[in-house]
């Protein structure tokens, strides 16, 4: 018999609504699959309604005047000659692919923790997925101006959300030493574990510790901003 | 091989996009039909296909030409695909194969998918019963009342026949694959 999770899944999924999590086995994969596939068949569903796609735009418009980029800037080092400006021809074609391809590796990385290309990690830093999560409102938008912090309790998980150059970001709240809980800091936009004087800055990096050995830098949340609010991708509330 | 398609092109391969709002334009539809196809569902495939435009446009070179964009926005959606099921079941679920990729079919081609065809060859291969539940319920959109009512057995039974009816066509599926 299929788990209750996959039941739920298929259920979920004819009534035309999003399917929950749940915390599949490698035996409910094919299962699952298949009713995404027949369902997916049903004639006239597979189009995105207008809506959506009004919808979308206007949001992209907005994010996309929020930042301005230097889009004149080819990705590619190697600059083409100059044919007729409105049938440019293709040239350099690997070099354009390799550019491809290493904006996809920073999309990887900005779809998994929420953070964009131009940040340099420092290798060790981990993003929390937990088995089972749900996306949690940690914040208002409009509480979370750009440079602001906001400390958040699950009851799960604790943490700070941060707007830093426009994009969000959100830590765990735990010292990654010992688990004292850290405390913010605004002015020095940093966070201070109150046990052994060790600080991490907002994107989780460690600033400063007097310890034998570095703690490691703090896990990050995923972190989305949808209709005016911030959550994170975080495991569901204890039951009280 | 994929019938070409009566042409609805509004830009042709190996032209460029003017900017970003054509980029969406002219793929908007065939990153959402990618997505639900992968999905099955119209809230998260809107989700899915807002965070491959959100992660994709800012880094994006439009003068890359057309067929680099679309493969840039199919990896992009490769991703955020990975990403959606390691969050949501943690495994797998579905994947964009680079058999599906825009770039190596035709122009617009890309938006008809295969699915409905391989969807019917499954259903053949079920005995009666199996096909007409997953027939009423997944494609007919039926109530399991109505599916029920329809093959002239319980509700209880309904709900029996689908889960058999649906394992029994996983495992067809796992053999065309």
């Amino acid at each position: 018999m299929s788990g209750r999770g996959v039941r739920r899944f298929v259920a979920d999924l004819l009534r035309g609504r999003r399917p929950r999590s749940f915390r599949a086995r490698e035996a409910d994969v094919d299962e699952l699959r298949a009713a995404i596939m027949l369902r997916a068949a049903r004639p006239g569903d597979a189009a995105p309604s207008e809506e959506f796609v009004t919808d979308l735009h206007r949001r992209l418009t907005t994010e996309l005047a929020a930042e301005p980029t230097d889009r004149d800037v080819p990705l590619s080092a190697s600059p083409g000659p100059v044919v007729d400006a409105t049938r440019r021809r293709l040239v350099a074609a690997t070099s354009i692919a390799a550019a491809a391809a290493a904006v996809v590796g920073a999309v990887a990385d900005h779809a998994l923790s929420g953070r964009g290309a131009a940040q340099g990690g420092t290798g060790g830093e981990q993003t929390l997925i937990p088995n089972t999560g749900e996306w949690r409102t940690v914040s208002a938008s409009s509480d979370l101006a750009e440079g602001r912090v906001q400390g958040f309790d699950l009851g799960t998980v604790v943490g700070f959300v941060a707007r830093t150059g426009g994009e969000l970001r959100a830590v765990s709240g735990v010292c990654t030493h010992l688990g004292c809980r850290l405390a913010l800091d605004a002015a020095a936009r940093r966070l201070n574990c109150p046990c052994h004087t060790t600080s991490f800055a907002l994107s989780g990096e460690l600033l400063r510790y007097q310890l034998a050995v570095p703690p490691a830098p703090l896990p990050r949340f995923e972190v989305r901003e949808t209709h005016g609010v911030v959550q994170v991708f975080a495991p569901p509330g204890p039951v009280m | 091989m994929r019938a070409a398609q009566a042409p609805q092109l509004r830009v042709v391969t190996g032209e460029f996009y003017p900017d970003w709002e054509a980029v969406y334009r002219d793929n908007v539809e065939r990153v959402y039909r990618l997505m639900f196809a992968k999905v099955g569902n119209r809230a998260d495939a809107e989700d899915l296909t807002a965070e491959v435009f959100l992660a994709a446009l800012r880094p994006l070179r439009v003068s890359a030409g057309v067929a680099e964009v679309r493969a840039y926005l199919f990896a992009t959606a490769r991703t955020v695909l990975a990403g959606h099921w390691r969050r949501t079941l943690g495994r797998e679920v579905t994947s964009l194969g680079d058999d599906e990729e825009p770039a190596a079919v035709p122009a617009d081609t890309a938006v008809s998918s295969d699915a409905p065809r391989r969807t019917a060859a499954i259903l053949a291969q079920l005995p009666e019963p199996y096909r007409r539940i997953l027939q009423l319920r997944f494609l007919d959109a039926c109530s399991v009342r109505e599916a029920a009512a329809a093959l002239g057995v319980s509700v209880a039974y309904a709900k029996v026949l689908q889960h058999r009816a649906l394992r029994r066509a996983a495992q067809l599926m796992e053999v065309a694959r």
